[in-house]
């Protein structure tokens, strides 16, 4: 034992004495530790509590990130079914929904072949590739093999056009331009037709089938395309693996007449979309003068359109799920208050023995982060589980990106912050006398 | 090195202005043991916690270790309560989940002294009041005696220049009274300025001097 105590403190003075000396400028790290040690202990004495509203912080954080995780699945699913179409690609045709009546009671699609011809001879900067299209609507072509039918969709079209719609062949040839220029009985079929028509074991390639009467010969199979989400957009719409490809001076000379669909389009890159249309609108109108107007169709607008109500889609439901993150904060106020008011005397305590404001105030407000920060943990995890589930179950491709995996815990730290600061304020205003009287 | 003047000190109840200390004006020097009493409602605990500077007054002026302390706000009055003064309770006020030793180490973690010093100068107070053998019991595990004497060790740690103690012996039998009181015969003797709040005869026959207050007046003041 030692043998006096020294009257301490009695140097500082001076320093007390100016005021401000008295504040302790920067909390030293030891102090800090302690204070976080001291709020850990504090929650394992409310286990049950603590527990509880840990869970309301990890339920509203994996509600946010499975919305977060199925909108940008589903982003990426739609992205992905568009891009089969290739991302260059524009349609134009002649306005379906003309509102000028003098050009409406026009009949015919307002495109033909000396169009194509012109287009071709114009060399367009913006346009890579054209093919016209001719679809063979609303007549009867039979399509049969012996006694098997088959619903298909009949496309006329030129050499170019598998690589436009990024169409790949899995077996067999594509068309060449004598194939066009001479109006040869050829066809490129899906695999949907092929099944219609043939047997599973037989080769399709090379044999006759009968489309409206006439004899037409196989020469490709179209490689698969799937698209369920898009099967009803525009004129990418059908479905695509049902098609039968012709030369489109064939699919004419069949319907006896020259009238082309739609132009389906390449441009030369992604931003060239807009020249392209106006390149191609400025030639027709140059040929047609005020007959007809069109409309041309691009991929961007698709996925711009798409993005668009996606990002509606997902707004709504970030909305929601934060609801029940706000619920969950309100829970830590909730328990960070009854805890304040259960443990007044503790605090009147502790202020005695010099804690100061700042102390008070770390503490309970590193209790509140310690539990939104547990919270958002374990609903990032279970965020992620559920992901994964879906992924699974529905075949959506899924990925949690480190954005929303930072995003998920600066949330759920701010959460801690802004409802115990209210708690945490209070018991660190609290006069002493007042605390240690309370019982 | 404790001089109050003229303090003064009421609580508003609605409307109704309930004055406790009526102007007391007081001199205490380093090194005396103290006892404040009087009959209930003469102001002496607020007296009390107004040394304490855990309570401030409405006038007069008191100075500690000639620091104006009734010009200080909260967390200047926290700095002067965990650097100068050292506080025994009635009801031991220990935080409950925590042991003994821990409880001792509070005012040194507020003062940020770095944890193998703390724990050493926390076992060190508590071998003080012979405490040592239950540094690792929660206060439930300790009988009224030992947590007071927990609370001493406390109040000892930051090597206080001034121990302010409220009817410490409130809440003990005579027998374990006694043991207390002895032991705050000893720091006085070790050279502490010691003031205490007790309405025990006997309890404050173990100081040097005797406040009396009554009516939020000082009565009188013995030496002995």
């Amino acid at each position: 034992m030692r043998s006096a105590f020294s009257v301490c403190g009695m140097g500082d003075w001076k320093a007390m004495k100016r005021g401000k000396g008295l504040l302790r400028g920067k909390m030293p790290l030891g102090t800090m530790l302690d204070i976080c040690l001291q709020a850990l202990q504090a929650l394992r004495d409310n286990r049950l509590r603590t527990t509880l509203s840990i869970l309301g912080i990890t339920v509203g954080i994996a509600a946010v990130m499975t919305v977060g995780a199925v909108s940008e699945g589903g982003r990426h699913l739609i992205f992905t079914e568009l891009q089969t179409f290739g991302l260059k690609t524009i349609w134009i045709y002649r306005e379906p929904a003309e509102k000028d009546p003098r050009k409406a009671v026009r009949s015919g699609t307002g495109i033909e072949n000396a169009d194509y011809e012109a287009v071709k001879n114009a060399r367009c900067w913006a346009v890579k590739k054209i093919s016209p299209v001719v679809l063979a609507k609303g007549e009867v072509l039979l399509v049969r093999n012996g006694h098997r039918y088959s619903n298909a969709q009949i496309t006329g079209a030129s050499a170019d056009y598998l690589a436009i719609s990024n169409d790949t062949l899995q077996k067999g040839r594509s068309m060449r331009d004598e194939d066009i220029a001479r109006n040869r009985p050829v066809a490129i079929i899906g695999s949907d037709v092929q099944k219609d028509l043939f047997t599973n074991d037989m080769d399709s390639i090379g044999r006759k089938i009968r489309i409206g009467g006439k004899n037409v010969t196989v020469i490709g199979l179209l490689g698969d395309k799937h698209h369920d989400f898009l099967s009803s957009i525009g004129s990418a719409g059908g479905n695509a693996n049902s098609r039968i490809i012709l030369p489109y001076t064939y699919l004419q000379q069949m319907r006896g007449n020259n009238e082309i669909t739609y132009f389906q389009i390449e441009t030369s890159g992604l931003a060239d979309t807009d020249a392209a249309v106006s390149q191609l609108k400025e030639i027709l109108k140059r040929r047609h003068g005020e007959r007809f107007s069109y409309k041309a169709e691009t991929m961007a607008q698709y996925i711009k359109t798409t993005e668009n109500i996606l990002r509606s889609v997902t707004a709504i439901g970030i909305i929601a799920a934060s609801v029940s993150l706000f619920v969950g904060g309100m829970g830590i106020m909730n328990i960070m208050s009854t805890s304040v008011v259960e443990r007044t005397r503790e605090i009147g305590i502790r202020k005695a023995l010099g804690a100061s404001r700042s102390d008070i105030l770390t503490q309970f407000l590193f209790e509140a982060m310690l539990i939104s920060l547990l919270g958002g943990t374990l609903g990032l995890l279970l965020g992620i589980a559920v992901g994964y589930g879906l992924a699974i179950a529905t075949g959506m491709p899924l990925t949690p990106s480190w954005l929303s995996v930072m995003i998920a815990l600066i949330v759920s730290i701010l959460v801690g912050v802004i409802s115990g600061y209210y708690p945490a304020f209070r018991a660190a205003g609290l006069k002493p006398v007042e605390a240690l009287r309370y019982e | 090195m404790i001089r109050l003047a003229n303090i003064c000190k009421h609580y508003l109840l609605g409307e109704v202005v309930l004055s406790i200390l009526k102007g007391v004006t007081l001199h205490i020097a380093p090194g005396e043991f103290v006892a404040i009493m009087g009959p209930s409602g003469s102001g002496k605990s607020t007296l009390l916690n107004i040394i304490g500077c855990l309570d401030v007054a409405n006038n007069g002026a008191y100075h500690l270790d000639e620091i104006p302390v009734t010009h200080l706000v909260d967390d200047e009055l926290s700095n002067i309560r965990r650097t100068k003064l050292g506080f025994v309770f009635q009801m031991y006020n220990l935080i409950p989940r925590i042991s003994a030793l821990r409880n001792v180490e509070l005012p040194l973690v507020y003062a940020g002294i770095a944890p193998q010093e703390r724990k050493r100068r926390a076992f060190e107070a508590l071998e003080r009041v012979n405490l040592a053998d239950r540094a690792g019991h929660i206060p439930a595990q300790l009988s009224g005696g030992q947590q007071q004497r927990v609370a001493i060790a406390r109040a000892l740690v930051n090597e206080p220049s001034v121990i302010i103690a409220d009817e410490p012996t409130g809440s003990l039998d005579s027998v374990v009274s006694a043991e207390i009181m002895d032991v705050f015969t000893t720091l006085h003797g070790q050279g502490k300025t010691i003031i205490m709040v007790t309405h025990e005869e006997n309890i404050a026959g173990y100081a040097q001097r005797i406040l009396r207050l009554r009516d939020g007046r000082l009565e009188s003041d013995e030496k002995r």
